[in-house]
């Protein structure tokens, strides 16, 4: 039976994946489950609505009145926006990350296949950096992958690739490292190397920030920089 | 807070999101979790709907939305097994009934092949080929170019065929 699924042509698969996979129907009681709970609630005024909207109304005045006076927050750039996403991962893995220096070898076909992102060439880790995971991850509405290390120091060290084309690494955050130009960018208390590889931004995230460690922060870089290629598999 | 109307036609769309959550969740209360999730946000950012723009596309990026933010996140987190490799041939949802007929086995290769896809490969197919959706809804709902479509269901239906070309050698 599968002989006509395997050798079919490409339109034929199409009408035979329309006509033979079975179709499920949504169930009565998830339709009325929905229908319930799109009816609004029903409405009870309370005597204390009244006064309190107004009050709620004249601040609202007030606020809008001063708020041109307000310091603002301008909207973060476009790599600054994903530091941020990546920075939250890697403090998400900072509190519930999984610890097994056996991921990174063996998951990579798996990541690939969940993220599609390959890795061609991969930094398995030294006397420096010992990778204690890795994970797909989900950012900024992009796939990636998250590959996590940590030194003699107990620093975790996390490098994400998302895909990104078009992505601008801010210039003037550029900082040399040896052949390498990253910009180093901080988000919450974190520093984050962000860097392009083709259509693929790589970050790599640490909680060192100080002048000291920002040397050897360069030095992991090279280390994860140089071993690891990453590329766009599908 | 949506009208009446919107509600009515957003609830046509009900069946053919239920199947897709199907496919994706292979888990029938997962899916109607992952369905009542989105009419819930559908509802709630209603006003962010453009009328006559195409409405089940909107839904069906929603639903994807909300699987890949929320349901993959808690996926991930059983997925990687102690050596680092998820079991793939773990049954996550359950098997068609037994049944003799040639049709019923076809079926259940069909379906194992195509929930071995990759969630890209497995939703293209299910929008452009179950749903019958155009290609510039196919990418507007996975939010990528109708090339990136165009490319994934070749490569899908590649990988498809391979698939069962294995399942057929043993």
């Amino acid at each position: 039976m599968n002989e006509r699924f395997a050798d079919a042509s490409d339109e034929a698969l199409g009408q035979l994946l329309a006509a033979e996979l079975p179709r499920y129907t949504a169930p009565a009681r998830l339709r009325a489950a929905i229908v319930e709970g799109a009816a609004p609630p029903p409405r009870r005024r309370a005597a204390w609505l009244a006064p309190a909207l107004a009050s709620a109304a004249t601040a609202l005045v007030l606020v809008l009145a001063f708020l041109p006076l307000l310091p603002r927050t301008p909207p973060p750039d476009p790599a600054q926006r994903l530091v941020r996403a990546v920075v939250a991962e890697h403090e998400r893995a900072l509190m519930w990350g999984a610890r097994n220096p056996r991921i990174i070898p063996a998951a990579l076909p798996w990541l690939t296949q969940e993220s599609g992102i390959g890795l061609t060439r991969v930094f398995g880790g030294d006397d420096r950096l010992m990778p204690v995971g890795a994970e797909p991850v989900y950012l900024d509405g992009r796939r990636g992958i998250a590959l996590y290390y940590r030194d003699g120091d107990d620093h975790l060290v996390t490098y994400t690739v998302l895909p990104a084309p078009g992505l601008p690494v801010p210039d003037r955050r550029r900082v040399q490292i040896e052949r390498f130009r990253p910009a180093l960018l901080h988000e919450e208390g974190f520093s984050a190397w962000v860097w392009k590889q083709g259509d693929l931004a790589c970050f790599l995230v640490s909680d060192m920030v100080s002048e000291a460690d920002l040397e050897r922060f360069k030095d992991y870089f090279v280390r994860v920089r140089t071993a690891t290629e990453p590329v766009p598999a599908y | 807070m949506a009208s009446g109307e919107f509600e009515r036609h957003a609830l046509e769309h009900l069946d053919a999101l239920y199947n897709f959550a199907m496919y994706l969740t292979r888990n029938p209360p997962e899916a109607d979790d992952l369905v009542q999730e989105t009419y819930l946000r559908a509802f709630r950012f209603a006003d962010r709907f453009t009328p006559g723009t195409h409405l089940r596309a909107w839904l069906f990026q929603i639903l994807r939305n909300t699987f890949l933010t929320f349901y993959r996140l808690r996926e991930r987190e059983s997925a990687i097994a102690d050596d680092g490799v998820p079991d793939w041939d773990a049954p996550m949802f359950h098997d068609a009934p037994e049944d003799s007929s040639s049709a019923m086995e076809a079926h259940t290769d069909l379906e194992r092949a195509l929930r071995r896809l990759p969630e890209e490969f497995r939703t293209v197919l299910l929008l452009a080929e179950i749903e019958g959706m155009p290609l510039e809804e196919v990418a507007f709902v996975m939010n990528c170019p109708v090339g990136t479509v165009k490319s994934r269901i070749f490569r899908a239906k590649e990988r498809l065929r391979a698939l069962l070309r294995d399942y057929k050698q043993k």
